[in-house]
């Protein structure tokens, strides 16, 4: 199959699940019986009853469960999401998703950009010294912190770097929340437009209130890709090409560096994109420990108050974002194995 | 495993124990595994033995009478103990010893770690087998079908797939009414695309193996070669799956619990005593810590022994 | 043979094995898999190394490259290269060795090439490393002499005394200089279009192919011993006999001594000067082609060659070898042959008869023949 042929395939698919993600998650959020109604996120207590009929009116939740989607589809063509509720102010749901999508792309950045740094070189010390002590030591540190429970784990850097170190006279990172110093205003990421801007202590600052969430973030996922590198390694490291490499009397590090990772690198690169990808999805709990203003934590308050439109748009997003990762990641893959050339 | 000629009964059970033989010699020479085994061990004895050895109804302070809990203990702190957890931490100078301080009903958290372990052990044990089972049955028919039937198994899973993180399972847990029995459905519900593509891709490679075809001219219906041959040989992924998936699922469930889907603040649950001490991490750290770090410890376990039996089990790596 | 190697000198092996045991490690048990090795590699010479599958014969080549896999010990014995024992040398020494002096090809090329590197990358990194002799091959190019691979060769044969401290030599230069002693190589072993070759990857080649690259990989490090590993064995009848015909060609322009090992009589016939028989981990046979097909001594021998069948004559049954090839980590004691031999003796099932020379030019392992 020709390679655009396949993509078009695949984004034929993206366009099915939208639709079976949408459908799904509009039932569940207003059509699904349940005690709240699917209003209750648009009005406060203070209002009167003929205020909340013209909210409801104005929603639409009067009308049947099939009439909605069609007139919520037809809106969101036209580029109109809805208003949130009462627990965001009422703003339009797109203008609140994407203040706060910023925030979530800059700690998938550094989150991601820290678990390649450790957990790649992690696993090919894993798998080089293979059953030795540095493989041990590697193996737990990468189990340890594909078990921990990441609201501990984001709390236990708070205690330790927040609040004992600012308690023994250490400099202390901050616990919570991105820089209030400075507002994003060229390209919305805040430690990039700080430094575009000229504005260096708020880059700093927004820099260093990233450091704990992101760490936090990728000790949890580093050991995953380290333990895939180590398997990937492994495999290789047995391929009849490797001793034939050892053979020609090049040097070990020559073998492992020129001849192994290359190899071993590619599914770990690929598993890199979709992880980052799913990062994207806003980290939800890191983000709630550390309050940080990224997607994921409006949408664990939209989920609470049940406040279908902010789900709806954030849901498709993401779903858009994870089918599409795969998808590069696919075609990634083809590039760099030669053998699978199309 | 995989590759083997159809045997008579008696050679093929012979060759099973044989094989599991060697992945026991295998599991034995490799020490982190045992570890994680024998630490798995315990916490699976201490939740069978939990209410023997605490009084479960010293979770639920509303049934007992108010001196049982008197209010100088919430949040404690031994005044004797020899970690100083900071200042301002509130110290506790009565009678009774918390070696793990108390909560925020002045229980001993200890005990209710104690209970709380069995619990999720519990859930833990149950999504994962149903999970499991769901996606594995799926991902088998997927595979050995073929055609309409495993696209649409796929184009389903992929909706699964395509869901960030937890939304599913928190839309799933706020929409339900709150109890531990929807809980469990809505993980369950998250976890199940994994073990339907791993079965898949393993059916489909084991349906290419000739003996696959021997069993078919020997008149073997498509039922029976799927559930007797081909699932028996393919099941060790899935159990190593499981078992690191055991991990991953008690770390789920306790997440939901501590944001706050949980039917009632009391429930002796690992997440639910660590959203306990949310409110006042820094002057009651402990209420938070040894929650987690049970957590921990307990999904470590079962990741070091999911981990260690899938290198013995890797079919390249014996021998 | 031996007094005209005596006249140039060339009359001590170049690589000479001694009672090489060897056992590997493995859950079932020790496998004893080299029981006493005796093999003498004279300079200039070809050797085939001829046995059954699971004989000995690649781990004797692996033992002799120190490639030996982790769970491999060696018991006891030597392996000389020029009087010096590689078994005693450290890695990087081993590597060096590898690097210069021996070159093995393997069998199968198609899992042997690594898939994601270029064939530029893996010719050339054969070559790059002896930077010495690409500089001095630059500096005397820049002199105006004209370098192409045999002059290589014979860099290598008759160093000259020019140092090459003293001149810088680019790095580019060196790369080129490579590059075109790589293509050089290609053209000796009869690839066409070298330079379409150099920018492939390994799938997009054939067989034949593959192993031609395989074995200018060797030729490119000028190696005093040459180890092929069944390297016909992966192709078929045809590119088998244009391989070996290449040997033989470039046997002719390169003086290397090489130990070909095969299961295959007929291609150790097509090759080789003395052959040596292999079984159960021994050397049970050694002597020149000839006389080994004329005059085979060993029972082994004797039954392997009635078992070939002879086209010119009617054949009725096909003759072969009853038993079993023995079990490694229980064989048999003594002589290992022993259960399957038709002329088994009782001394022959206690001490292992060791490999003497019994006539001129001829060694052999067995009791029959003790003086």
């Amino acid at each position: 199959m020709k390679l655009y042929e396949y993509v078009i395939r695949r984004l034929i698919l993206l366009v099915f699940v939208l639709f079976a993600v949408s459908i799904l998650v509009f039932y569940l959020t207003r059509g699904f019986p349940r005690g709240i109604a699917p209003w209750a996120p648009y009005i406060h207590p203070k209002m009167t009853a003929e205020q909340i009929e013209a909210v409801i009116k104005a929603h639409g939740f009067d009308r049947p469960i099939y009439e909605q989607y069609f007139y919520w589809l037809r809106d969101i063509l036209s580029g109109d999401w809805g208003l949130t509720g009462t627990w965001a102010q009422g703003k339009p749901a797109n203008e609140v998703f994407f203040n706060h999508f910023p925030y979530t792309v800059e700690l998938s950045v550094f989150g991601t950009l820290i678990t390649v740094c450790i957990g790649i070189p992690l696993g090919i010390i894993s798998a080089i010294k293979n059953n030795k002590l540095p493989d041990h030591i590697s193996r737990i540190i990468a189990l340890a912190g594909y078990s921990t429970p990441s609201y501990w784990f984001g709390f236990m850097l708070q205690l330790i770097f927040f609040y004992y170190f600012s308690l023994w006279g250490l400099p202390h990172l901050p616990s919570s929340g991105a820089s209030a110093l400075g507002k994003p205003n060229i390209t919305g990421l805040p430690l990039l437009d700080g430094l575009l801007s000229g504005n260096f202590a708020y880059a700093w600052d927004e820099f260093i209130h990233l450091i704990l969430p992101s760490f936090s973030l990728a000790f949890i996922s580093l050991g995953f890709l380290a333990r895939i590198v180590r398997a990937s390694m492994l495999e290789v490291l047995r391929q009849d090409y490797i001793v034939m490499a050892r053979s020609k009397g090049l040097k070990e590090r020559v073998v492992i560096y020129r001849h192994a990772l290359k190899n071993a690198l590619i599914p770990a690169v690929t598993l890199t994109g979709i992880f980052f990808a799913s990062l994207l999805g806003g980290a939800m709990i890191t983000e709630y420990v550390f309050s940080w203003p990224g997607v994921g934590q409006q949408a664990l308050r939209a989920i609470f108050q049940g406040d279908s439109n902010f789900i709806l748009i954030y849901s498709l997003v993401f779903a858009t974002i994870i089918v599409l990762a795969n998808l590069v990641v696919d075609v990634l893959y083809a590039f760099l194995d030669p053998r699978i050339r199309y | 495993m995989s590759g083997q000629t159809v045997k008579t009964r008696k050679g093929e059970w012979e060759a099973r124990l044989a094989d599991i033989k060697y992945s026991l010699y295998l599991l034995r020479k490799n020490p982190l595994v045992m570890t994680g085994i024998a630490i798995a061990a315990f916490f699976i004895a201490v939740a069978l033995l939990a209410n023997v050895i605490v009084d479960p109804k010293l979770a639920y302070p509303e049934g007992y009478p108010g001196e049982m809990y008197p209010f100088d203990r919430k949040y404690m702190w031994n005044a004797n103990h020899f970690i100083q957890w900071g200042p301002g931490i509130s110290l506790y100078y009565g009678p009774e010893f918390f070696y793990l301080g108390t909560d925020s009903y002045g229980r001993d958290l200890l005990k209710m770690i104690i209970l709380a372990i069995p619990l999720d052990l519990y859930y833990a044990v149950v999504i994962t087998l149903i999970a499991a089972f769901f996606g594995t049955l799926l991902g088998a028919i997927a595979g050995y079908a073929g055609g309409v039937i495993d696209e649409i198994i796929l184009r389903i899973t992929d909706v699964f797939f395509a869901f960030p993180g937890l939304v599913l399972a928190l839309v799933l847990a706020s929409i339900l009414e709150r109890s531990l029995e929807t809980l469990q459905l809505a993980i369950v519900l998250v976890w199940w695309p994994p073990y339907v593509r791993l079965m898949r891709g393993q059916v489909l490679s084991e349906k290419e193996k000739p003996y696959v075809e021997a069993l078919r001219a020997l008149g073997a219906s498509h039922t029976r070669i799927l559930f007797r041959h081909i699932l028996l040989n393919s099941i060790f992924p899935i159990i190593v799956q499981a078992t690191m998936d055991f991990g991953g699922v008690i770390l789920t469930f306790s997440a939901l619990m501590f944001l706050g889907f949980s039917p009632s603040p009391a429930i002796p649950e690992l997440g639910n005593l660590a959203a306990d001490g949310y409110g006042h991490i820094f002057d009651a750290p402990w209420v938070i810590i040894f929650p987690g770090l049970t957590m921990l410890i307990i999904s470590l376990a079962f990741n070091l022994v999911g981990d260690g039996l899938r290198d013995v089990l890797d079919p390249r790596l014996r021998r | 043979m031996k007094n005209y190697l005596k006249k140039q000198g060339k009359d001590q092996p170049i690589l000479e094995i001694r009672n090489l045991k060897l056992d590997f490690h493995t859950y079932r048990g020790e496998v004893k898999a080299l029981n006493g090795v005796d093999l003498k590699l004279y300079p200039e010479e070809v050797l085939a190394l001829v046995g059954e599958s699971g004989c000995g014969k690649s781990v004797t080549a692996l033992a002799i490259t120190g490639l030996l896999p982790e769970n491999a010990s060696i018991i006891e014995g030597e392996v000389l290269f020029k009087g010096e024992n590689l078994l005693k040398k450290s890695k990087e020494e081993m590597r060096e060795f590898r690097m210069s002096e021996c070159a093995i090809v393997f069998q199968d090329p198609a899992t042997y090439l690594n898939p994601v590197l270029k064939m530029e990358t893996q010719l050339k990194e054969a070559i790059l490393l002896n930077k010495e002799a690409l500089k001095k091959a630059v500096i005397a190019e820049e002199k105006g002499e004209k370098i192409g691979y045999a002059e290589f060769l014979a860099m290598k044969a008759n160093p000259n005394e020019v140092s090459v401290k003293d001149h810088r030599v680019s790095r580019r230069k060196i790369d080129k200089m490579a590059e075109k002693l790589i293509i050089d190589i290609l053209k000796l072993v009869k690839l066409p279009d070298p330079e379409r070759i150099i920018q492939s990857y390994p799938h997009e080649l054939s067989g034949g192919m593959k192993q031609r690259t395989m074995i200018a990989m060797a030729l490119a490090r000028r190696p005093s011993i040459f180890l092929a590993d069944e390297i016909t064995t992966a192709l078929d009848v045809t590119i088998q006999a244009q391989i070996l015909h290449l040997l033989r060609e470039l046997r002719k322009k390169i003086a290397t001594s090489t130990l070909m090992i095969t299961h295959d009589l007929s291609v150790a016939a097509e090759i080789a000067d003395r052959i040596a028989v292999m079984y159960g981990g021994n050397v049970v046979e050694v002597t020149s082609t000839r006389k080994l097909f004329r005059k085979p001594l060993h029972p082994y021998t004797q039954l392997l060659l009635r078992a070939i069948p002879n086209i010119l004559k009617p054949v009725e049954r096909l003759e072969s070898i009853p038993g079993t090839v023995p079990e490694m980590i229980n064989p048999p004691p003594g002589c290992r042959f022993n259960p399957r031999c038709p002329f088994v003796m009782e001394v022959c099932k206690g001490e292992r008869p060791k490999l003497e020379e019994v006539e001129e030019g001829h060694e052999v392992a067995c009791y029959l023949y003790k003086r």
